[in-house]
């Protein structure tokens, strides 16, 4: 192995821990005491443990969760993988445009999502009504835990595709094609050849979906509202409330309780994980694959995209632009006598809405450029580095994703309410800026961890061993064998920091909106116009940022 | 030449400029600042702000939107890191009054609060801004108004007489999640003689219950709901400007009457920016624009369709303002609280 230089390595890792185990430690702390941190009266006591755990609300919303987040991974595990196979391996139609399309689901804010499926497919809404008058009766029943579940699981497909296909597209066909001249038909090659090569982005992918079934608070705050079903964030969200003042000791043990789920997972991860050498296919030698022919089922599978497509995008998308275009809908209505343009026009006449557009872009590009770089460094900092401290990062990155983002906003404006030397940064974006860095830390350096694991260590070896320093090793062979992880991870971070929302609730101010805040804080005064014409300007920001990231030819594969 | 314009401007503005002292005026002038939070839209406030901003010109007004339960922890925390915005103005009024009775508020003898009714002012710390009717709000493509009810005892009548009908069309805040529900449905409790079988009757047609009001309204209006009860008469107008499917009923037997309450903090960094602009909220040309924003004005020399003495011209006595003071903190006592959310939940059938 490479002679290490520990200092910076250290260093790097150390100012990461940092940044994470702050905002972490103010929440452990807060869970342990009888009042908000800050107050003087605050005194060290169980009693907030004591209330959760004897609430009957706590288990009821504990066990939807893990029934959510497990159905939302029994969905989207097998059907991501199967869809990175089908695009990156195979000859299925319109993959060109596929690629970008099937992306879409994770553009969408999960309270955008979740209020197009109102208006779409609600008791009340416009394809329920068709339905209705057709068929009599419409079968299903959106505001169901099921619903949420399956919407949930349909919409995560992306971020197992995402993982898998990046792994995909890094691994040689030469095995693949060994197996099809051996006589194997494409589905015995994806099964027995390649599934098992990107087993490790699959199972962390799977992970993370996991994870975010804990987290996912949009969907179910929306669709769970009427019928009353709570999952942990949700749960949490109720809890504000019910002691008439806010406490925060109460939502912390919450959050605590979301961690403590949280750290067995990633350590089952990296177990799962292995030895990564097993995996390694990125040799020294390369071959341009060609794609698998489906034969007859090249179309049933091209349908079944399509129609995933469908039901994930095109069904609450039209519910959202529709509910843009209209004063009002539903039961009772024609459409045609209540279209306008006016909501978007009133968008215009609110600086902070404007400024939240421009904010969020900056964040976006700006912002995700800079993410993926912290991200880099501290993947590239505990790379092949056989040390304690290398594993404490790979264990920290992962915990505060498992942290409701709304709490996780909370301590980081507790964090730059108390650090004085942060205190002047609170009121711009720089403040979100971190908060969603950090949120979705895990989210990054898995991505970026997936593409170096592909890197072969002799290729750096090599490079050592002709006399390069560690720096040069990983500025001339490390970064560019990984450059399409890279733009990946890029444009994955600004789809996500561009849709975030629950993040960037605490940190609103002058300064500080972005779509996603504004949205939550519209929604509770009741400016739904707003939301849907905000909706809309968000869906239509990130595809145009795509539409450019495309031209200039940033691809996540070649 | 522009000494006179102003010397006239000044003299046309006179009779209706708010009674802050001079004192209070340069400091504030000094200070040049003003951090109002607030749970009143932005967008609703517009011409206030301009209008105060216009009196005056030196100081620059931040204003901050946010929901009731975030503008009470973020002033927390802010309060104590050791700073403070200057004005909180919000509609849960029982935070309010926590702060105030907590003793984060400041003292100000208000030269215009002697225009505000008795019970719209407590210890010169809270002041009640607005007169905001309680309302049911309905859906009148799906409800003749001839079958709207007028009052509660009439809603009940109706849910009894057609529960079919009825059955998860109704609609109103969760007091388990929204501060503003819990403290509506308390208020209920106190005003409603038959209290419990309500709640009872609400249950056996399996209200649904939300954490806002855009929510709700949005739903009566698609018709998912029919009817609405314990919703802000402001909102309501609001969107029914804009949205014709929606129809407002002043309940007969009482009109609860919410309040925005102002405080200015201690902590305040511009303490007098902050007096400045209750002065102005509270006086009567700050009310008139508060009544043209649909928020109701609470001063009884207001005129205008959305005001206190428009509504007690309509409804006299059975208006049912809530008086600031004290009283709003009876269940922020923890045990109450729970033992109100209990009964209310077996009421209702949740558990």
């Amino acid at each position: 192995m490479r002679p290490a230089r520990p200092w910076a390595r250290r260093a790097i890792v150390a100012l990461a821990g940092a940044t994470i185990a702050l905002p972490l430690s103010i929440i452990v702390y807060q869970s342990f005491l009888d009042a908000p941190f800050f107050q003087p009266t605050a005194r060290l006591s169980l009693d907030a443990w004591r209330f959760v755990f004897a609430d009957g609300d706590f288990h009821r919303s504990a066990r939807s969760t893990f029934l959510l987040a497990a159905g939302m991974a029994a969905i989207a595990v097998p059907c991501g993988s199967v869809l990175a196979f089908l695009l990156v391996r195979t000859d299925l139609p319109g993959r060109g445009w596929l690629e970008p399309a099937v992306l879409v689901p994770i553009f969408l804010s999960p309270v955008v999502l979740a209020f197009g499926y109102v208006v779409a497919v609600g008791p009340v809404g416009f394809f329920t009504l068709l339905i209705k008058q057709a068929f009599g009766g419409a079968p299903w029943n959106l505001y169901s835990l099921a619903s949420v579940t399956v919407i949930a699981g349909l919409t995560h497909i992306p971020h197992v595709y995402l993982y898998a296909s990046a792994t995909l597209r890094s691994l040689g066909a030469d095995l693949e094609e060994a197996a099809r001249i051996a006589g194997a038909n494409p589905a015995r090659v994806a099964w027995s050849v390649s599934l098992p090569m990107v087993w490790p982005a699959i199972l962390s992918s799977g992970v993370l979906v996991f994870f975010l079934g804990f987290e996912m608070f949009g969907l179910p705050l929306i669709l769970g509202d009427p019928e009353g079903i709570l999952v942990l964030s949700t749960y949490l969200y109720k809890l504000t409330n019910r002691l008439g003042v806010p406490s925060y000791q109460l939502m912390a043990v919450v959050a605590v309780v979301i961690m403590a789920i949280a750290f067995p997972l990633v350590w089952l991860q990296r177990r799962l994980l292995g030895a990564a050498g097993r995996y390694v296919s990125l040799r020294g030698k390369g071959a341009r694959q060609r794609p698998l022919a489906l034969g007859p089922w090249r179309w049933a599978a091209f349908a079944s995209v399509l129609l995933w497509l469908t039901a994930t995008v095109l069904v609450p998308l039209s519910g959202t632009v529709l509910r843009a275009l209209v004063t009002t809908w539903g039961e009772g209505i024609r459409l045609a006598d209540v279209l306008t343009l006016d909501h978007f026009r009133e968008l215009l006449e609110y600086p902070n809405l404007v400024r939240g557009i421009v904010n969020t872009l900056a964040i976006g590009v700006v912002g995700g450029a800079v993410s993926v770089a912290c991200y880099a460094a501290v993947a590239l900092a505990s790379h092949r580095w056989q040390s304690r401290w290398a594993k404490a990062v790979d264990y920290l990155v992962m915990v505060p994703r498992g942290m409701p983002g709304l709490v996780a906003g909370l301590a980081f404006f507790w964090l730059f309410l108390f650090i004085k030397p942060l205190a002047p940064l609170r009121s711009t974006v720089f403040s979100v800026w971190l908060a969603y860095t950090v949120v979705w830390f895990a989210y990054g350096m898995r991505l970026i961890s997936s593409a170096l694991l592909q890197v072969g260590p002799e290729l750096e070896e090599a490079g050592l061993s002709v006399g390069a320093s560690p720096r040069q090793v990983v500025r001339s062979i490390t970064l560019p064998l990984i450059r399409f992880g890279l733009l990946g991870s890029w444009l994955l971070v600004f789809l996500i920091f561009v849709r975030e929302y629950s993040t960037a609730v605490y940190l609103l101010g002058p300064g500080t909106e972005v779509i996603g805040s504004l949205i939550v804080s519209l929604w509770a005064t009741g400016a739904i116009d707003l939301v849907a014409a905000l909706a809309v300007v968000n869906v239509v920001l990130v595809g145009l940022g795509l539409a450019v990231a495309l031209r200039l030819g940033v691809r996540m594969h070649e | 030449m522009l000494i006179a314009v102003s010397a006239v401007r000044h003299a046309l503005a006179a009779d209706v400029t708010p009674g802050t002292s001079s004192d209070v005026l340069a400091a504030a002038d000094k200070e040049g600042k003003l951090v109002i939070y607030s749970t009143t839209d932005s967008a609703l406030v517009q011409p206030l702000l301009k209008d105060f901003g216009t009196l005056h010109p030196k100081i620059q007004v931040e204003y901050n939107d946010m929901n009731s339960t975030e503008l009470y922890n973020r002033f927390l925390s802010e309060a104590a890191a050791g700073s403070s915005s200057d004005f909180l103005w919000s509609s849960a009024m029982d935070l309010q009054m926590k702060l105030a009775n907590d003793g984060y508020a400041q003292e100000y003898a208000s030269p215009e609060a002697k225009s505000l009714p008795q019970w719209a002012v407590w210890k010169n710390e809270a002041f009640a801004t607005t007169f905001e009717p309680i309302v049911f709000v309905y859906n009148k493509r799906l409800l003749k108004p001839e079958e709207a009810p007028q009052s509660h005892p009439e809603l009940v009548k109706a849910l009894k007489a057609q529960p079919d009908r009825f059955r998860g069309k109704l609609t109103s805040y969760d007091p388990e999640r929204s501060g503003i529900g819990f403290l509506l449905i308390t208020q209920d409790a106190r005003l409603d003689p038959n209290f419990p079988e309500t709640v009872r009757t609400y249950g056996s047609v399996g209200v649904k219950l939300y954490t806002s009001v855009g929510a709700m309204l949005e739903r009566i209006s698609s018709g998912e709901h029919l009817l609405g009860f314990n919703i802000f008469g402001s909102y309501a107008l609001a969107r029914q400007k804009k949205d014709p499917s929606l129809e407002i009923v002043y309940p007969k037997d009482y009109t609860l009457v919410m309040s925005r309450i102002a405080v200015v903090p201690k902590a305040a960094k511009h303490p007098n920016a902050g007096k400045a602009f209750l002065d102005y909220l509270i006086s009567k040309r700050g009310q008139d624009l508060i009544a043209k924003a649909a928020l109701f004005s609470v001063r009884p020399d207001v005129e205008g369709e959305t005001t206190a003495s428009a509504l007690t011209k309509k409804l006299g006595g059975t208006l049912k303002p809530l008086p600031v003071g004290p009283s709003l903190l009876v269940y922020l006592d923890q045990a109450k609280r729970l033992e109100f959310l209990k009964q209310w939940q077996q009421a209702i059938g949740t558990k």
